[in-house]
């Protein structure tokens, strides 16, 4: 009889377990982070739909993506660098840089923007470009790098203007963050075809594919001859690019610019990427979950912003779901290995 | 005869997809001394770590002294009496010896300080208990030479007072065998057993009566050595005999023709003075003990890190080579030691392991070329008989044999036109091993030239030309020939028989 | 004569050094322009601005030296500054308000320690989430830049006893508890587990427990930061300046502890904090415009961290193996 049970108790232990294999079926399972985030996304709205009689209008919905697309291009960027086990902690400041250079330069007048547009990303690009050399060549943490990076940078930037810019932004870059094409507004259009380069870079470039190796195992990676300091450099650069055309964009939404403008975005970038189902060791994790991220705490700020609560709680917020999604991939692996 | 000191009762480990130990049992009596022998991969070391509490056995038992053992965790194994010499080496490198024979509960002071006049007393004590003159207690175990480290980590293990000493691989980096044996045959006096790992049948039967072998996972043979001839012992090991494992074929040498690869007095970190001539067609074997540079030499030819000193020619050209990248380029690829951490993407397909090296030759404006990579891919996969249907899996989920041969397949897609296999049949099944082999002769056959190093001999012996043997850096003799035997490439490993490096000298140049 | 423990003393203390030659040149020069410097009274000052950075990086440095990372360091400090601005002059006075703020620091600090060995997550990426939180926490308790610190805190940290200030007595402190931790079983095993973690398992030390402790020993150390800091300013900031993270990690960088931890000790990073206060007492003294002061910190964290690379392995081929 106890032998009987416990037969059972172990074939019912050793049977595979059900679930994930029916998940699997339906969904890769690379794509549940995302597919679970924009579900968490809109209960969110229809949550608030129910609590506050008004919100939901489509004009408000079309507001938090407009305001999405800071986040959306900043965190492409973050997460290219934690795909191959890094981390960039400059975000903050480079928005901030790239969007003072654009508007001191612009003044107002729409005469210099095409000098101004290459000249700020350039600017940013560079900035990317130290921290990756810093990473790759030097071969220091890459949160030390970029944390000096950003202070050292603010610094030079601190004592090349006052801080924020004296004059407004560019009429044309204010007009294209919020105007619109055939009734769509331009931001989401933008952020269409962002989004669709990056996967397509991200996810099926051999760029991407030897970034997903060297995340998955630097030391492999090396003996095998893979480009790894340049595609580290690479990364960098392009995350610091990123950063300027979201400091770029954000300049023009908000018709001018502060130095100090971006430090609100960078842990949210973050955030995003580790949502999304990214490992933070590197290796794993798709755009599309980083999106998916990126609306979510989007539309977590306008929630809050609704309902009047503390800004202290969207950080709270912010850093509660970075370690549960953190405490879910755990949880993953576990299965994975047992 | 007693009831035995431990007994293993159906001892059972998996690992994902492998089974590390499949309903092991077997018993060990007091004041025994008991052989375990296995070829790489057989599940010896997870026996070690189940029986030290390191982890937890999926199913079985296991008995010490007739109660129950299930330790949670080394310590709790000290406690009851089993203690372990690590392979791997457990000592922490940047503390002192003294500080680490102390660990985990150095001796503390009134005060609650560890007391370091104490530790220093104790380890003195200890080290010339066991005979251990040339290690001071103060010495920072980092800085002393691996040898060294292996003993003081015997000697922590004995210091114990076990009543079941595992010692895995004790003399893998130990020049002075004989000190171990010495102190085995001292301390054995029917209070202590042993439980003797190695690959060396010379070692077993110099201390054990009996062994036990092991063979993917299974207890294959526990018998008396005296009734045992090398022969049954290996065929045990191997599960073959070695005769129909190795279908002898013809060397594809080709004679006359310019040296493929050619190494002169080639110098870095753990290699001291290396020079050799690779042939195309032929498969060079190296041979020798634990850390005696042979990894120096595979790293340092693909620029890891790149040698200090000497020369590296490709078909007569001179070429420095800086990184892995310069090597690939040139038609050298490494197949590395550690598939885990080396070798292997675990997040990626088995596909995209494999077709990483021509990832951006097979793309169309800027993007994979999904059909292209998979035509690439199947070029390389019939030569080492990797099933299709295992491509799209997850590396990480594959048996070690199909991702070894996901790697091998990987190193023939990056154009290799010398292979450099390091103990390429590590913790591989018998199967894939057969596979790993045809591969090999098929790719000298058709005129490539490879480096290979293997900790099994008779893979040296069946497959190889010749094999060159290294010895604290340097190339100490060549076997070849009628002389390509076991008992020679061991003999001249341990550094024994210097005057064979002078017949080693003509013989490579001989090949030139 | 060295012994058992004192090797490892021996390590730590050969990498403090270039940084105790830079923190004695700098004062120099400092003192070279500003003559107060060399007063009682410019001493204590020196003191008490680096005080809240060298307690924090103390709590830092536990963490690395296990081979872990904790960014939530200043989440903590902000959250015992605006704490203590809140409570101190009300009901729970300056020692109920000292309590609250170490339950508070000693809750973060397990809480990330749990996370880390009990979950295994990965340490860096969770206290970025626990720094977040802790932001936002701070935020919710003091919306905006106010409140008031307790004058028997004020003057209590910045004042002196017998002509020696009270900060100076509490780096003394910290110093001393610091040399005796060491020479504990868990001081040794903090080295063990950030040198080898898998060697120090095998020989038989607790991993997780050592590390729990670390991160909790660093939570409390932060919580008293902060209390400090609040003493320092006399008001409440939610807002903390995001490069005080920098400095803190500057701090243990500069003292010659390695990131990849085992290698190090607190005195270094007391040094380290030194070094950031003198300095930007320096570039002050010089007439160097501020911003500049944000481009050295950058530099000098690099240079450091670079050097703190560079220095092991030249220690290493200095000593050429015993055969």
């Amino acid at each position: 009889m106890t032998t009987e049970t416990e037969q059972a108790v172990q074939t019912a232990a050793t049977r595979p377990h059900p679930a994930p294999k029916l998940r699997a079926r339906l969904l890769h399972p690379d794509l549940v982070p995302a597919a679970l985030v924009l579900v968490a996304t809109v209960t969110l709205i229809v949550g608030l739909k129910l609590t506050i009689p008004g919100f939901g209008s489509l004009p408000q919905l079309t507001a938090i993506l407009v305001t999405a697309i800071f986040l959306v291009v900043a965190s492409f960027g973050q997460g290219l660098v934690i795909l191959t086990g890094g981390i960039d902690l400059s975000i903050g400041t480079v928005i901030g840089i790239g969007g003072m250079i654009v508007a001191n330069l612009t003044r107002g007048s729409d005469d210099m923007l095409l000098y101004a547009l290459p000249m700020a990303l350039l600017c940013c690009a560079g900035i990317g470009l130290v921290n990756g050399l810093g990473v790759a060549i030097a071969r220091l943490p890459p949160f030390i790098m970029t944390l000096s990076s950003s202070i050292a940078f603010f610094g030079v930037a601190l004592g090349m203007t006052a801080g924020s810019s004296q004059q407004s932004v560019a009429p044309a870059l204010q007009r294209f963050v919020a105007g619109s094409w055939l009734g769509i507004p331009l931001p989401i259009v933008f952020i269409v075809l962002f989004a669709l380069a990056a996967v397509l870079v991200q996810n099926r470039s051999p760029a991407g594919r030897q970034i997903y190796a060297i995340g998955s195992s630097p030391r492999a990676a090396a003996i095998l001859g893979l480009p790894v300091a340049g595609l580290t450099v690479a990364v960098y650069t392009v995350s610091g690019l990123c950063s300027g055309i979201a400091g770029v964009l954000l300049a023009g939404y908000s018709s001018s610019a502060t130095l100090d403008m971006g430090n609100a975005l960078l842990m949210p970038t973050i955030a995003a990427v580790v949502i999304g189902g990214a490992r933070v060791t590197g290796g794993a994790g798709l755009y599309v979950g980083t999106l998916a991220g990126a609306l979510f705490l989007s539309t977590l700020s306008t929630a809050i912003t609704a309902l009047s609560l503390s800004q202290g709680l969207r950080s709270v917020i912010q850093g509660a779901v970075i370690i549960l999604a953190l405490l879910l991939q755990s949880r993953q692996g576990d299965r994975l290995t047992s | 005869m007693s009831d035995p000191v431990l007994q293993v009762i159906d001892l059972t480990k998996r690992y994902r997809a492998t089974v590390a130990l499949d309903h092991v049992s077997f018993g060990l009596r007091a004041g025994e001394v008991c052989g375990l022998l296995g070829e790489n991969g057989a599940g010896k070391s997870t026996l070690v770590k189940a029986l030290s509490g390191v982890v937890a056995p999926d199913q079985g038992s296991i008995r010490l002294r007739g109660n129950p053992f299930s330790p949670t965790s080394i310590v709790e194994a000290n406690r009851l009496g089993i203690s372990t010499a690590f392979q791997e080496l457990s000592l922490v490198p940047s503390l002192s010896v003294a500080v680490n024979l102390a660990l985990p509960h150095p001796p503390r002071n009134v005060a609650g300080l560890v007391s370091s006049r104490e530790v220093r007393r104790r380890a003195e004590l200890t080290l010339a208990r066991y005979d251990v003159t040339d290690v001071r207690p103060d010495d920072i175990v980092g800085q002393l030479p691996l040898g060294m480290r292996q003993r003081v980590e015997i000697v922590r293990a004995l210091a114990r007072n076990p009543s079941v000493l595992l010692l895995d691989e004790p003399t893998s980096a130990l020049s002075d065998r004989e000190w171990l044996f010495r102190l085995i045959d001292r301390e054995l006096n029917g209070r202590i057993s042993i439980l003797y790992i190695s690959h060396k049948l010379d070692e077993i039967r110099r201390l054990c009566r009996r062994c036990i072998i092991l063979r993917n996972g299974c207890k294959v043979l526990d018998s008396d050595l005296a009734a045992m001839s090398d022969g049954d012992i290996f065929t045990n090991m191997a599960g073959r005999s070695v005769v129909e494992a190795f279908t002898r074929r013809a060397s594809s040498v080709r004679k006359g023709a310019a040296a493929r690869l050619r190494i002169e007095n080639l110098a870095g970190p753990g290699l001291d003075d290396v020079s050799l001539a690779l042939a195309p067609g032929e498969c060079l074997g190296v041979a020798g003990l634990e850390g005696q540079g042979q990894s120096a030499l595979f790293r340092t030819l693909v620029g890891l890190p790149p040698a200090t000193a000497g020369a590296i020619a490709l078909d007569g050209v001179t070429m420095p080579i800086r990184s892995a990248r310069d090597a690939r380029s040139k038609g050298l690829v490494l197949v590395p030691e550690d598939r885990k951490a080396e070798g292997l993407f675990r997040d990626l397909s088995t596909l995209a392991n494999v077709s990483l090296p021509v990832i951006s030759t097979v793309s169309r404006f800027g993007l994979i070329d999904r059909r292209g990579e998979r035509k690439a891919v199947a070029r390389v996969t019939p030569a080492v008989d990797l099933a299709e249907r295992y491509l799209n899996r997850n590396i990480g989920a594959l048996s070690g044999g199909n991702q070894q041969k996901a790697v091998l397949a990987r190193a023939l897609l990056a154009g290799a036109k010398c292979l450099l296999l390091f103990d390429p049949t590590r913790g591989v099944d018998v199967g894939a091993k057969q596979s790993i082999y045809a591969m090999m002769a098929e790719f000298v056959g058709n005129g490539g030239s490879i480096l290979f190093y293997s900790t099994e001999l008779d893979e040296l012996v069946h497959l190889c030309d010749r094999v060159l043997v290294i010895y604290r850096g340097r190339i100490v003799g060549e076997a070849r020939e009628a002389d390509l035997t076991q008992a020679a490439i061991l003999s001249l490993a341990s550094g024994t028989h210097p005057g064979s490096v002078a017949h080693a000298v003509p013989a490579v140049e001989a090949v030139q | 004569m060295r012994d058992g423990a004192g090797s490892v003393r021996a390590l730590g203390a050969s990498a403090a050094l270039p940084a105790f030659a830079l923190l004695v040149l700098m004062f120099a020069i400092y003192a070279s322009r500003d003559a107060s410097a060399l007063t009682v009274f410019g001493f204590g000052n020196l003191i008490n601005n680096a005080i809240v950075l060298a307690v924090a990086a103390s709590g830092l440095t536990l963490v690395v030296l296990s081979g872990e990372f904790d960014l939530s360091g200043s989440g903590v400090v902000a959250i015992a500054n605006v704490v203590v601005a809140t409570t101190s002059t009300g009901r729970l006075g300056s020692l109920g308000s000292f309590a609250v703020v170490l339950v508070i620091g000693l809750a973060v600090g397990a809480i990330n320690g749990c996370l880390v060995t009990v979950f295994g997550l990965q340490s860096l990426a969770v206290t970025i989430g626990s720094l977040i939180v802790c932001q936002g926490i701070a935020l919710m308790i003091l919306g905006a830049p106010g409140g008031d610190v307790a004058d028997a805190i004020a003057s209590g940290v910045t004042g002196d006893v017998g002509g020696i200030p009270i900060a100076a007595i509490i780096v003394l402190g910290v110093a001393a508890a610091w040399l005796v931790l060491k020479n504990t079983r868990e001081g040794i095993g903090l080295y063990a587990v950030g040198d080898d973690e898998i060697a120090a398992r095998l020989s038989g030390l607790d991993v997780r427990r050592t590390r729990f402790l670390a991160f909790t020993a660093a939570g409390l150390l932060y919580a008293v930061a902060g209390y400090l800091f609040s003493a320092e300013i006399g008001s409440g900031d939610p807002r903390i300046s995001d490069s005080f993270l920098l400095y803190i990690f500057a701090s243990v960088a500069i003292g010659g502890t390695s990131l990849t931890g085992g290698r190090g000790g607190v005195l270094g990073s007391l040094i380290g904090a030194g070094i950031l206060t003198v300095m930007q007492k320096m570039l002050f003294a010089l007439g160097v415009a501020e911003f500049y002061t944000n481009i050295f910190n950058g530099i000098i964290m690099v240079v450091a961290i670079f050097f703190g690379q560079i220095g092991p392995l030249l220690f290493r081929l200095g000593r050429p193996r015993a055969a």
